[in-house]
Protein backbone atom coordinates (compact mmCIF):
# COMPACT_ATOMS: atom_id res chain seq x y z
CA UNK A 1 0.00 0.00 0.00
CA UNK A 2 2.69 2.34 1.14
CA UNK A 3 6.19 2.36 -0.40
CA UNK A 4 8.05 5.04 1.86
CA UNK A 5 11.72 6.37 0.49
CA UNK A 6 13.98 8.57 2.81
CA UNK A 7 11.28 10.70 3.92
CA UNK A 8 12.34 13.61 5.89
CA UNK A 9 10.57 16.27 7.82
CA UNK A 10 11.66 19.33 9.77
CA UNK A 11 10.18 21.53 11.85
CA UNK A 12 12.36 24.67 11.06
CA UNK A 13 15.76 23.65 12.11
CA UNK A 14 14.88 20.33 13.80
CA UNK A 15 14.93 17.36 11.96
CA UNK A 16 12.26 15.08 13.48
CA UNK A 17 12.11 12.09 10.62
CA UNK A 18 15.99 12.26 9.07
CA UNK A 19 15.52 9.31 6.50
CA UNK A 20 12.50 6.21 7.05
CA UNK A 21 12.42 3.83 4.14
CA UNK A 22 9.78 1.70 4.24
CA UNK A 23 6.73 -0.74 2.61
CA UNK A 24 3.75 -1.26 4.53
CA UNK A 25 1.63 -3.88 2.47
CA UNK A 26 -1.77 -4.48 2.31
CA UNK A 27 -3.42 -6.61 5.43
CA UNK A 28 -0.38 -5.85 7.24
CA UNK A 29 -0.37 -5.05 11.16
CA UNK A 30 2.87 -3.18 11.90
CA UNK A 31 3.74 -1.33 15.30
CA UNK A 32 6.12 1.27 15.82
CA UNK A 33 7.66 1.22 19.13
CA UNK A 34 10.40 3.96 20.36
CA UNK A 35 11.33 6.50 22.98
CA UNK A 36 9.03 9.68 23.28
CA UNK A 37 10.45 11.80 20.92
CA UNK A 38 11.78 9.52 18.55
CA UNK A 39 9.22 11.21 15.73
CA UNK A 40 7.02 8.20 15.85
CA UNK A 41 3.85 10.37 15.77
CA UNK A 42 5.11 12.55 12.93
CA UNK A 43 5.81 9.37 10.71
CA UNK A 44 2.31 8.22 10.94
CA UNK A 45 0.95 11.98 10.05
CA UNK A 46 3.14 12.14 7.06
CA UNK A 47 1.37 8.79 5.75
CA UNK A 48 -2.25 11.04 5.27
CA UNK A 49 -0.14 13.98 5.19
CA UNK A 50 -1.44 15.86 8.30
CA UNK A 51 1.80 16.87 7.94
CA UNK A 52 3.72 17.60 4.71
CA UNK A 53 7.09 15.85 3.95
CA UNK A 54 9.84 18.12 3.96
CA UNK A 55 12.26 15.23 1.85
CA UNK A 56 11.60 11.92 0.31
CA UNK A 57 8.64 10.20 -1.54
CA UNK A 58 6.18 8.71 -0.15
CA UNK A 59 3.61 6.46 -2.57
CA UNK A 60 0.35 5.44 -2.18
CA UNK A 61 -0.83 2.19 -4.28
CA UNK A 62 1.62 3.53 -6.70
CA UNK A 63 0.51 7.14 -7.03
CA UNK A 64 3.44 9.59 -5.50
CA UNK A 65 1.79 11.77 -2.55
CA UNK A 66 2.84 15.22 -3.28
CA UNK A 67 0.71 18.36 -3.22
CA UNK A 68 -0.81 17.58 -6.49
CA UNK A 69 -2.86 15.15 -4.70
CA UNK A 70 -6.15 15.53 -3.29
CA UNK A 71 -5.36 15.04 0.69
CA UNK A 72 -9.26 14.52 1.34
CA UNK A 73 -9.20 11.02 -1.15
CA UNK A 74 -6.17 9.23 0.77
CA UNK A 75 -7.71 10.29 3.63
CA UNK A 76 -11.06 8.60 2.87
CA UNK A 77 -8.61 5.46 2.57
CA UNK A 78 -6.26 5.78 5.42
CA UNK A 79 -8.49 6.84 8.34
CA UNK A 80 -6.78 7.78 11.82
CA UNK A 81 -7.13 6.96 15.42
CA UNK A 82 -5.91 9.30 17.95
CA UNK A 83 -4.46 9.23 21.45
CA UNK A 84 -7.09 11.62 22.60
CA UNK A 85 -10.17 10.29 20.38
CA UNK A 86 -10.99 13.56 19.23
CA UNK A 87 -15.13 12.78 19.25
CA UNK A 88 -16.90 15.74 18.08
CA UNK A 89 -18.59 16.71 21.95
CA UNK A 90 -21.76 18.70 20.53
CA UNK A 91 -22.68 15.03 18.30
CA UNK A 92 -23.87 12.19 20.31
CA UNK A 93 -22.37 9.31 19.54
CA UNK A 94 -24.30 7.79 16.59
CA UNK A 95 -24.07 11.16 14.85
CA UNK A 96 -20.23 11.10 15.57
CA UNK A 97 -20.05 7.75 13.54
CA UNK A 98 -22.72 8.82 11.03
CA UNK A 99 -21.68 12.60 10.72
CA UNK A 100 -18.75 11.21 7.85
CA UNK A 101 -20.23 9.14 5.62
CA UNK A 102 -23.30 11.43 5.23
CA UNK A 103 -21.48 14.40 4.83
CA UNK A 104 -18.08 13.48 3.04
CA UNK A 105 -19.40 10.29 0.94
CA UNK A 106 -23.04 12.09 0.65
CA UNK A 107 -24.33 8.37 1.99
CA UNK A 108 -28.05 8.53 2.46
CA UNK A 109 -29.16 9.21 6.21
CA UNK A 110 -30.84 5.92 6.29
CA UNK A 111 -28.06 3.74 5.40
CA UNK A 112 -25.29 5.86 7.58
CA UNK A 113 -27.06 5.28 10.03
CA UNK A 114 -27.35 1.44 9.72
CA UNK A 115 -23.88 1.47 8.89
CA UNK A 116 -22.80 3.39 12.15
CA UNK A 117 -25.29 1.36 14.13
CA UNK A 118 -23.46 -2.19 13.02
CA UNK A 119 -20.57 -0.76 13.59
CA UNK A 120 -21.24 0.74 17.43
CA UNK A 121 -22.58 -2.82 17.42
CA UNK A 122 -19.23 -3.97 16.68
CA UNK A 123 -17.01 -2.30 19.62
CA UNK A 124 -19.91 -3.27 21.75
CA UNK A 125 -21.16 0.47 22.18
CA UNK A 126 -25.17 -0.38 20.57
CA UNK A 127 -26.31 0.92 23.56
CA UNK A 128 -24.81 3.55 23.99
CA UNK A 129 -25.72 5.61 20.06
CA UNK A 130 -27.74 8.12 22.29
CA UNK A 131 -24.79 9.35 24.84
CA UNK A 132 -22.84 12.03 24.18
CA UNK A 133 -18.91 11.60 24.24
CA UNK A 134 -18.53 13.54 27.46
CA UNK A 135 -21.10 10.40 29.34
CA UNK A 136 -18.40 7.74 28.20
CA UNK A 137 -15.21 6.57 30.24
CA UNK A 138 -12.39 7.01 28.03
CA UNK A 139 -12.23 3.32 26.43
CA UNK A 140 -15.30 3.77 25.17
CA UNK A 141 -14.96 7.02 23.79
CA UNK A 142 -12.20 5.27 22.04
CA UNK A 143 -13.86 2.23 20.96
CA UNK A 144 -16.15 5.29 19.29
CA UNK A 145 -13.46 6.83 17.26
CA UNK A 146 -12.85 3.53 16.03
CA UNK A 147 -15.98 2.89 14.63
CA UNK A 148 -16.30 6.66 13.34
CA UNK A 149 -13.10 5.65 11.41
CA UNK A 150 -14.17 2.35 10.75
CA UNK A 151 -17.67 3.96 8.92
CA UNK A 152 -15.85 5.60 5.77
CA UNK A 153 -14.76 1.56 5.10
CA UNK A 154 -11.35 2.59 4.67
CA UNK A 155 -8.68 0.06 3.22
CA UNK A 156 -5.76 1.24 6.34
CA UNK A 157 -6.18 2.58 9.85
CA UNK A 158 -3.87 4.63 11.43
CA UNK A 159 -3.25 4.23 15.03
CA UNK A 160 -1.83 6.75 17.40
CA UNK A 161 -1.00 5.44 20.87
CA UNK A 162 -4.85 4.87 21.14
CA UNK A 163 -4.51 3.66 24.99
CA UNK A 164 -1.82 6.00 26.07
CA UNK A 165 -4.84 8.10 27.55
CA UNK A 166 -6.65 5.39 29.16
CA UNK A 167 -6.71 4.24 32.56
CA UNK A 168 -4.89 0.67 32.74
CA UNK A 169 -8.60 -1.34 33.38
CA UNK A 170 -9.92 -0.25 30.17
CA UNK A 171 -7.05 -0.62 28.12
CA UNK A 172 -7.37 -4.20 27.08
CA UNK A 173 -11.09 -3.00 25.57
CA UNK A 174 -9.60 -1.45 23.16
CA UNK A 175 -6.81 -3.69 21.99
CA UNK A 176 -9.96 -5.97 21.55
CA UNK A 177 -11.38 -4.13 19.46
CA UNK A 178 -8.06 -3.65 17.37
CA UNK A 179 -7.29 -7.55 17.53
CA UNK A 180 -11.03 -7.95 15.87
CA UNK A 181 -10.53 -5.98 13.10
CA UNK A 182 -6.84 -7.37 12.51
CA UNK A 183 -9.39 -10.92 11.93
CA UNK A 184 -10.80 -9.36 10.05
CA UNK A 185 -7.93 -8.49 7.79
CA UNK A 186 -7.49 -4.98 8.00
CA UNK A 187 -4.13 -2.81 7.67
CA UNK A 188 -2.89 -0.83 10.38
CA UNK A 189 0.41 0.76 11.54
CA UNK A 190 -0.24 1.02 14.93
CA UNK A 191 2.08 3.31 17.11
CA UNK A 192 2.07 1.57 20.67
CA UNK A 193 3.62 1.30 24.13
CA UNK A 194 1.85 -1.97 24.37
CA UNK A 195 4.64 -4.43 24.16
CA UNK A 196 2.90 -7.27 24.70
CA UNK A 197 0.24 -5.98 21.64
CA UNK A 198 2.99 -5.38 19.50
CA UNK A 199 4.75 -8.88 19.90
CA UNK A 200 1.09 -10.48 20.03
CA UNK A 201 -0.44 -9.29 17.49
CA UNK A 202 1.44 -7.22 14.71
CA UNK A 203 2.90 -8.99 11.68
CA UNK A 204 6.08 -6.63 11.89
CA UNK A 205 7.44 -4.32 14.71
CA UNK A 206 9.28 -1.19 14.07
CA UNK A 207 11.36 0.32 16.48
CA UNK A 208 12.85 4.15 15.90
CA UNK A 209 14.71 6.49 17.73
CA UNK A 210 16.00 10.20 16.79
CA UNK A 211 13.84 9.91 13.25
CA UNK A 212 15.77 6.61 12.00
CA UNK A 213 13.76 2.96 11.31
CA UNK A 214 16.65 1.40 13.84
CA UNK A 215 15.30 -1.90 13.40
CA UNK A 216 12.52 -3.71 12.30
CA UNK A 217 11.36 -7.50 11.70
CA UNK A 218 8.90 -10.29 12.96
CA UNK A 219 7.84 -9.33 16.51
CA UNK A 220 10.03 -12.74 17.80
CA UNK A 221 12.57 -11.12 16.62
CA UNK A 222 13.02 -8.03 17.82
CA UNK A 223 11.81 -9.09 21.23
CA UNK A 224 13.56 -12.02 21.84
CA UNK A 225 16.85 -10.99 19.61
CA UNK A 226 17.35 -7.39 18.59
CA UNK A 227 19.96 -7.06 16.76
CA UNK A 228 20.78 -3.62 17.29
CA UNK A 229 22.30 -2.26 21.11
CA UNK A 230 19.62 0.65 21.16
CA UNK A 231 17.01 -1.83 20.40
CA UNK A 232 17.95 -3.69 23.43
CA UNK A 233 17.76 -0.70 25.69
CA UNK A 234 14.68 0.26 25.36
CA UNK A 235 13.32 -2.53 25.44
CA UNK A 236 15.15 -3.61 28.49
CA UNK A 237 13.87 -0.51 29.78
CA UNK A 238 10.10 -0.10 29.00
CA UNK A 239 10.12 -4.12 29.84
CA UNK A 240 12.16 -4.06 32.83
CA UNK A 241 11.59 -7.48 34.50
CA UNK A 242 7.40 -6.27 34.12
CA UNK A 243 6.66 -9.59 31.84
CA UNK A 244 4.06 -9.11 28.94
CA UNK A 245 3.60 -12.94 28.12
CA UNK B 1 -37.60 73.90 46.01
CA UNK B 2 -41.38 73.18 45.09
CA UNK B 3 -41.42 76.12 43.32
CA UNK B 4 -38.04 75.25 41.01
CA UNK B 5 -39.91 71.44 40.55
CA UNK B 6 -43.08 72.77 39.42
CA UNK B 7 -41.43 74.08 36.42
CA UNK B 8 -40.62 71.07 35.28
CA UNK B 9 -43.30 69.66 32.36
CA UNK B 10 -42.41 66.05 32.53
CA UNK B 11 -46.01 65.15 31.46
CA UNK B 12 -46.50 67.68 29.25
CA UNK B 13 -43.16 66.66 27.29
CA UNK B 14 -44.02 63.27 27.22
CA UNK B 15 -47.32 63.48 25.95
CA UNK B 16 -44.78 65.17 22.57
CA UNK B 17 -41.59 63.24 23.02
CA UNK B 18 -42.78 59.78 24.14
CA UNK B 19 -44.69 59.02 21.01
CA UNK B 20 -41.73 60.31 19.03
CA UNK B 21 -39.42 58.10 21.31
CA UNK B 22 -41.66 54.97 20.27
CA UNK B 23 -41.14 55.73 16.93
CA UNK B 24 -37.39 55.93 17.25
CA UNK B 25 -36.90 52.90 18.80
CA UNK B 26 -38.17 51.49 15.53
CA UNK B 27 -35.08 52.45 14.23
CA UNK B 28 -32.89 51.99 17.01
CA UNK B 29 -33.48 48.14 16.20
CA UNK B 30 -33.32 48.06 12.62
CA UNK B 31 -29.60 49.75 12.54
CA UNK B 32 -28.97 46.72 15.84
CA UNK B 33 -30.41 44.38 13.90
CA UNK B 34 -28.98 44.79 10.91
CA UNK B 35 -25.84 46.16 12.00
CA UNK B 36 -25.63 43.06 14.61
CA UNK B 37 -25.71 40.38 11.81
CA UNK B 38 -23.54 42.38 9.28
CA UNK B 39 -21.19 42.35 11.94
CA UNK B 40 -21.06 39.18 12.99
CA UNK B 41 -20.35 38.20 9.66
CA UNK B 42 -17.83 40.40 8.72
CA UNK B 43 -16.41 39.77 12.03
CA UNK B 44 -16.12 35.76 10.90
CA UNK B 45 -14.43 36.60 7.74
CA UNK B 46 -11.97 38.58 9.14
CA UNK B 47 -11.48 35.83 12.12
CA UNK B 48 -10.93 32.95 9.22
CA UNK B 49 -8.75 34.96 7.28
CA UNK B 50 -6.33 35.80 9.92
CA UNK B 51 -6.26 32.49 10.66
CA UNK B 52 -5.97 30.68 8.04
CA UNK B 53 -5.53 33.58 4.80
CA UNK B 54 -3.21 33.94 2.52
CA UNK B 55 -0.39 36.16 3.97
CA UNK B 56 -1.35 39.31 1.93
CA UNK B 57 -4.86 38.67 2.88
CA UNK B 58 -3.48 38.42 6.61
CA UNK B 59 -1.16 41.62 6.17
CA UNK B 60 -4.30 43.64 4.58
CA UNK B 61 -6.26 42.46 7.47
CA UNK B 62 -3.78 43.72 9.87
CA UNK B 63 -3.89 46.99 8.89
CA UNK B 64 -6.98 47.34 8.15
CA UNK B 65 -7.84 46.85 11.64
CA UNK B 66 -5.24 48.84 12.70
CA UNK B 67 -6.98 51.62 10.90
CA UNK B 68 -10.67 50.92 12.57
CA UNK B 69 -9.09 50.45 16.08
CA UNK B 70 -7.51 53.39 15.75
CA UNK B 71 -10.28 55.80 14.78
CA UNK B 72 -13.68 56.78 16.54
CA UNK B 73 -16.57 55.15 15.32
CA UNK B 74 -17.99 58.66 15.11
CA UNK B 75 -15.21 59.62 12.62
CA UNK B 76 -15.95 56.61 10.84
CA UNK B 77 -19.76 56.75 10.79
CA UNK B 78 -19.21 61.00 9.72
CA UNK B 79 -16.48 59.42 6.95
CA UNK B 80 -19.21 57.05 5.50
CA UNK B 81 -22.16 59.49 5.31
CA UNK B 82 -19.98 62.42 3.80
CA UNK B 83 -16.31 61.88 2.75
CA UNK B 84 -17.75 58.01 1.04
CA UNK B 85 -20.06 60.15 -1.35
CA UNK B 86 -17.73 63.10 -2.41
CA UNK B 87 -14.79 60.27 -3.33
CA UNK B 88 -17.44 58.42 -5.37
CA UNK B 89 -18.31 61.50 -7.31
CA UNK B 90 -14.80 62.79 -7.73
CA UNK B 91 -13.58 59.68 -8.93
CA UNK B 92 -16.92 59.41 -11.35
CA UNK B 93 -15.61 63.00 -12.41
CA UNK B 94 -12.33 61.78 -13.30
CA UNK B 95 -13.98 59.34 -15.70
CA UNK B 96 -16.11 62.06 -17.18
CA UNK B 97 -19.05 61.16 -15.19
CA UNK B 98 -21.16 63.81 -13.42
CA UNK B 99 -22.69 61.93 -10.39
CA UNK B 100 -24.53 62.97 -7.34
CA UNK B 101 -24.23 59.33 -5.04
CA UNK B 102 -25.23 60.27 -1.90
CA UNK B 103 -25.74 57.43 1.03
CA UNK B 104 -28.55 56.81 2.77
CA UNK B 105 -28.42 57.95 6.57
CA UNK B 106 -29.72 54.42 8.04
CA UNK B 107 -27.76 52.54 5.14
CA UNK B 108 -24.43 54.87 6.29
CA UNK B 109 -25.27 54.43 10.18
CA UNK B 110 -25.43 50.29 9.39
CA UNK B 111 -22.20 50.00 7.57
CA UNK B 112 -20.25 52.14 10.09
CA UNK B 113 -21.37 50.15 12.66
CA UNK B 114 -21.40 46.72 10.90
CA UNK B 115 -17.45 47.82 9.88
CA UNK B 116 -16.48 48.83 13.55
CA UNK B 117 -17.67 46.13 15.20
CA UNK B 118 -17.13 43.29 13.06
CA UNK B 119 -13.33 44.43 13.56
CA UNK B 120 -13.47 44.21 17.35
CA UNK B 121 -15.70 40.93 17.12
CA UNK B 122 -13.54 39.63 14.84
CA UNK B 123 -10.68 39.21 17.86
CA UNK B 124 -13.63 37.49 19.96
CA UNK B 125 -14.17 34.82 17.40
CA UNK B 126 -10.68 34.63 16.47
CA UNK B 127 -9.46 33.78 20.24
CA UNK B 128 -13.00 31.51 20.46
CA UNK B 129 -12.02 29.34 16.74
CA UNK B 130 -8.39 28.92 18.16
CA UNK B 131 -9.43 27.59 21.80
CA UNK B 132 -10.95 24.60 20.16
CA UNK B 133 -9.31 21.66 20.74
CA UNK B 134 -6.37 21.72 17.81
CA UNK B 135 -7.72 17.86 17.76
CA UNK B 136 -11.47 18.71 16.12
CA UNK B 137 -9.74 19.91 13.06
CA UNK B 138 -7.32 17.07 12.58
CA UNK B 139 -10.23 14.53 13.27
CA UNK B 140 -12.65 16.75 10.93
CA UNK B 141 -9.62 15.97 8.32
CA UNK B 142 -9.13 12.76 8.72
CA UNK B 143 -12.41 11.65 8.39
CA UNK B 144 -12.28 13.13 4.88
CA UNK B 145 -13.24 16.94 5.39
CA UNK B 146 -11.85 19.80 3.84
CA UNK B 147 -10.32 22.86 5.77
CA UNK B 148 -13.53 25.02 5.51
CA UNK B 149 -16.31 22.11 5.50
CA UNK B 150 -14.30 21.30 8.90
CA UNK B 151 -14.23 24.73 10.19
CA UNK B 152 -17.65 25.43 9.66
CA UNK B 153 -19.41 22.01 10.58
CA UNK B 154 -16.91 21.40 13.08
CA UNK B 155 -15.12 24.20 14.60
CA UNK B 156 -16.90 26.97 14.12
CA UNK B 157 -20.23 25.32 16.70
CA UNK B 158 -17.76 24.88 19.25
CA UNK B 159 -16.39 28.06 18.88
CA UNK B 160 -19.69 29.89 19.18
CA UNK B 161 -20.72 28.08 22.43
CA UNK B 162 -17.71 30.30 24.29
CA UNK B 163 -18.27 33.73 21.65
CA UNK B 164 -21.87 33.93 22.26
CA UNK B 165 -21.59 35.49 25.81
CA UNK B 166 -19.26 38.04 24.70
CA UNK B 167 -20.59 38.80 21.25
CA UNK B 168 -23.97 39.43 23.35
CA UNK B 169 -21.94 42.19 25.42
CA UNK B 170 -21.40 44.03 21.79
CA UNK B 171 -24.73 43.85 21.49
CA UNK B 172 -25.86 45.77 24.12
CA UNK B 173 -22.80 48.19 23.20
CA UNK B 174 -24.29 48.53 19.96
CA UNK B 175 -27.78 49.50 21.23
CA UNK B 176 -26.22 52.34 22.83
CA UNK B 177 -24.06 53.14 19.52
CA UNK B 178 -26.35 53.79 17.86
CA UNK B 179 -27.18 56.69 19.80
CA UNK B 180 -24.07 58.19 17.36
CA UNK B 181 -26.10 57.95 13.93
CA UNK B 182 -27.71 60.96 15.01
CA UNK B 183 -24.79 62.60 13.78
CA UNK B 184 -25.47 61.19 10.20
CA UNK B 185 -29.14 62.54 10.33
CA UNK B 186 -30.48 59.20 11.26
CA UNK B 187 -33.41 59.66 12.79
CA UNK B 188 -33.34 57.84 15.78
CA UNK B 189 -33.88 58.60 19.52
CA UNK B 190 -30.57 61.21 20.16
CA UNK B 191 -31.96 63.12 17.16
CA UNK B 192 -35.79 63.66 17.93
CA UNK B 193 -34.63 64.40 21.50
CA UNK B 194 -32.38 67.25 20.28
CA UNK B 195 -34.80 68.23 18.28
CA UNK B 196 -37.57 68.27 20.41
CA UNK B 197 -35.38 69.55 23.17
CA UNK B 198 -34.42 72.61 20.83
CA UNK B 199 -38.01 73.71 20.35
CA UNK B 200 -39.49 73.12 23.30
CA UNK B 201 -36.61 73.95 25.94
CA UNK B 202 -37.59 71.02 28.01
CA UNK B 203 -34.03 69.93 27.96
CA UNK B 204 -34.19 68.58 31.53
CA UNK B 205 -37.14 66.66 30.76
CA UNK B 206 -36.39 65.69 27.31
CA UNK B 207 -32.67 64.17 28.17
CA UNK B 208 -34.06 62.17 31.13
CA UNK B 209 -36.76 60.52 28.49
CA UNK B 210 -33.91 59.63 26.38
CA UNK B 211 -31.83 57.96 28.95
CA UNK B 212 -34.48 55.91 30.55
CA UNK B 213 -35.62 55.17 27.02
CA UNK B 214 -32.02 53.73 26.27
CA UNK B 215 -32.28 52.02 29.90
CA UNK B 216 -35.66 50.21 29.03
CA UNK B 217 -33.71 48.80 25.87
CA UNK B 218 -30.61 47.71 27.58
CA UNK B 219 -30.96 46.86 30.96
CA UNK B 220 -33.65 43.86 29.88
CA UNK B 221 -31.27 42.89 27.24
CA UNK B 222 -27.96 42.46 28.91
CA UNK B 223 -29.93 40.39 31.42
CA UNK B 224 -31.17 38.00 28.58
CA UNK B 225 -27.96 38.12 27.60
CA UNK B 226 -26.66 36.59 31.09
CA UNK B 227 -29.40 34.14 30.94
CA UNK B 228 -28.07 32.53 28.01
CA UNK B 229 -24.49 32.71 28.96
CA UNK B 230 -26.15 30.94 32.18
CA UNK B 231 -27.97 28.04 30.08
CA UNK B 232 -24.98 27.52 28.00
CA UNK B 233 -22.52 27.26 30.44
CA UNK B 234 -24.93 24.96 32.45
CA UNK B 235 -25.45 22.66 29.50
CA UNK B 236 -21.77 22.61 28.23
CA UNK B 237 -21.06 18.90 26.96
N1 LIG C 1 4.68 21.08 15.18
C1 LIG C 1 5.92 20.88 15.67
N2 LIG C 1 6.80 21.89 15.73
C2 LIG C 1 8.04 21.71 16.21
N3 LIG C 1 8.50 20.54 16.69
C3 LIG C 1 7.67 19.49 16.67
C4 LIG C 1 6.34 19.60 16.16
N4 LIG C 1 5.76 18.39 16.26
C5 LIG C 1 6.67 17.57 16.80
N5 LIG C 1 7.83 18.22 17.05
C6 LIG C 1 9.04 17.65 17.62
O1 LIG C 1 9.36 16.50 16.89
C7 LIG C 1 9.90 15.50 17.74
C8 LIG C 1 9.22 14.20 17.47
O2 LIG C 1 7.85 14.32 17.80
P1 LIG C 1 6.82 13.11 17.70
O3 LIG C 1 5.55 13.59 18.28
O4 LIG C 1 6.80 12.60 16.31
O5 LIG C 1 7.50 12.02 18.62
P2 LIG C 1 6.89 10.67 19.15
O6 LIG C 1 7.86 9.63 18.81
O7 LIG C 1 5.50 10.50 18.68
O8 LIG C 1 6.91 10.88 20.71
P3 LIG C 1 5.84 10.47 21.82
O9 LIG C 1 6.10 9.04 22.17
O10 LIG C 1 6.15 11.39 22.96
O11 LIG C 1 4.48 10.70 21.25
C9 LIG C 1 9.74 16.00 19.16
O12 LIG C 1 11.00 16.40 19.62
C10 LIG C 1 8.82 17.18 19.03
O13 LIG C 1 9.16 18.17 19.96
MG1 LIG D 1 3.59 10.58 19.58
Amino acid sequence: MFNIFDLKKSYGKTEVLKSITMRIDDGEVICIIGPSGSGKSTFLRCLNLLEEPTGGQIYYNGTILDNTLDSKRLRREVGMVFQKFNLFPMFTVLKNVMYAPMHVKHTGKKEAEKIARNLLEKVGLGNKAAAYPAQLSGGQQQRVAIARALAMQPKMLLFDEPTSALDPELVNEVLNVMKNLRKEGMSMVVVTHEMGFARDVSDRVVFMDKGFIVEEGRPAEIFNHPKQERTQQFLNRVLGGVSYE
Amino acid sequence: MNNLLSQLHFATAAEYLVPSLIHGIGVVLEATFFGFILATIIGIFIAIGRLFGWKIVKAFLYVFLEVIRGTPLLVQLVYIYYVVPLIINLFAAMLGYKTDVQIDPLVAGIAGLAINYGCYMSEVIRAGIVAVDKGQMEAALVLGFGRYEALFRIIMPQALRSIIPSLGNYLVMMIKDTSLLAYVAVNELLLRTQTFASQTFYTIEAYTYLALFYLILSVPLSHCIKFIEYKLSSSNR
